[in-house]
């Protein structure tokens, strides 16, 4: 063997042992992304359930309030929230299992990364309105079992988790929008 | 120096260059950016929620615990939207290193919301002595600073700090002397029309 064939066999093997190992690494890159989405999508999915034994407690909670007491326009208000952060929450839960599950099928590692923040993403959006519906429900089990006292606090935390609510999916948006333009070009 | 080390070194120099731009691409990288200002805001909104929570129980500890933690994460989430502005502004304007640097503002903030939410909350460092001084020495209307501190008509807004600081206190003492407002001052300047 000539020295340049020599050199030709070292250069090939050099590139089918790199791509193995690129490849192998492409694997556990993918999986570590996995394993990171799935990680906030079971943080959002506990959050949820304990919104949903909530609001298992809310329905009798109501019905301990009387129909003339003060705090019935505000129990009221409350209620509407949840109800509309518990069906955000479903749906975002819904849509981060369906990103994280796109994550090991992705043609690229980039294209992965993007599902991975996708997935995460969306938890957030679910973990927040979860916190959400459990925040209004309090209130409601303030106002139930006469815990005046704590109704300032509970009023205040509610607003602040809606306004922190709204800037969540505010930016999961704005995350869509740009991944979308990003492979629209 | 030979051919082929020119080579070596050019292609080595370039190398380099790409690791740098690659990095500094995915450390500006927006919607990166986007996904960990939202996830800032879900650490609030869990940070309410605790609050909730506490007020609930009744217990003032817990309650005066749980605002501590959530002032704490509100503070971070305002420096998060401070970083991502910046880095947005660095972005617009090509500014790869100004994006990097916000980025690193942008992941600190998270830390910071996240060790809050944990019950990390740092406590305020205590002032210096001069810091202190210094405080006491600006007229802040109401502040802390002296009660009848004039304004100084002399400032030149354009001259350094020091100079002004030194400016102000000369001008300050001449009012005072002169019989300024001041609460030990006996000259004419504001003394009573009458004894009583």
């Amino acid at each position: 063997m000539n020295r340049q064939s020599y050199i030709a066999l070292m250069v090939a093997s050099g590139l089918v042992l790199g791509g193995v190992f690129d490849s192998a690494r492409a694997d556990e890159a993918t999986d570590q992304l996995a394993g990171d989405a799935n990680e906030s999508i079971a943080v959002a999915a506990a959050a949820v359930e304990e919104a949903r034994a909530a609001i298992g407690n809310g329905k009798e909670l109501v019905a301990l309030i009387p129909a003339d007491s003060e705090m019935m326009g505000e129990v009221k208000q409350m209620l509407v929230a949840a109800s509309e952060n518990w069906t955000t929450a479903v749906k975002a839960l819904e849509g981060a299992k369906e990103s994280a599950s796109k994550i090991g099928t992705a043609s690229s590692s980039e294209i992965a990364q993007d599902y991975k923040l996708l997935a995460t993403v969306n938890a957030g959006v679910a973990l927040s309105g979860a916190k959400v519906v459990q925040t209004g429900l309090l209130f409601i089990d303030a106002v139930a079992n006469n815990k005046t006292e704590s109704l300032d606090i509970i009023r205040m935390a509610m607003q602040d988790s809606l306004a922190a609510t709204s800037q969540v999916q505010f930016n999961y948006e704005r995350v869509k929008t740009l991944i979308a333009e990003k492979y629209s070009k | 120096m030979k051919k082929h080390q020119l080579y070596r070194k050019l292609g080595l120099g370039a190398i380099l260059a790409t690791v740098v731009s690659i990095c500094q691409v995915h450390a500006a990288d927006l919607a990166t950016a986007s996904g960990t200002l939202a996830e800032v805001s879900v650490l609030a909104v869990q940070a309410k929620a605790d609050l909730a929570s506490a007020a609930i129980s009744g217990d003032v500890n817990a309650i005066a615990d749980a605002v501590k933690r959530a002032d704490a994460v509100d503070a971070a989430v305002a420096d998060a939207q401070a970083a991502y502005s910046a880095l947005e502004r660095a972005l617009a304007s090509g500014d790869l290193d100004a994006a990097a640097a916000a980025a690193e503002d942008l992941a600190a903030a998270k830390q910071k919301a996240d060790d809050a939410l944990n019950g990390a909350v740092p406590e305020p460092t205590p002032k210096s002595a001069k810091e202190v001084w210094k405080e006491g020495q600006t007229n802040t209307g109401g502040g802390p600073g002296r009660a009848y501190d004039p304004p100084n008509i002399y400032d030149v807004p354009w001259q350094t700090a020091g100079l002004r600081s030194m400016y102000s206190s000369m001008f300050s003492t001449v009012f005072t002397a002169s019989g300024g407002s001041s609460a030990n001052s006996n000259s004419y300047g504001d003394s009573d029309a009458t004894p009583e």
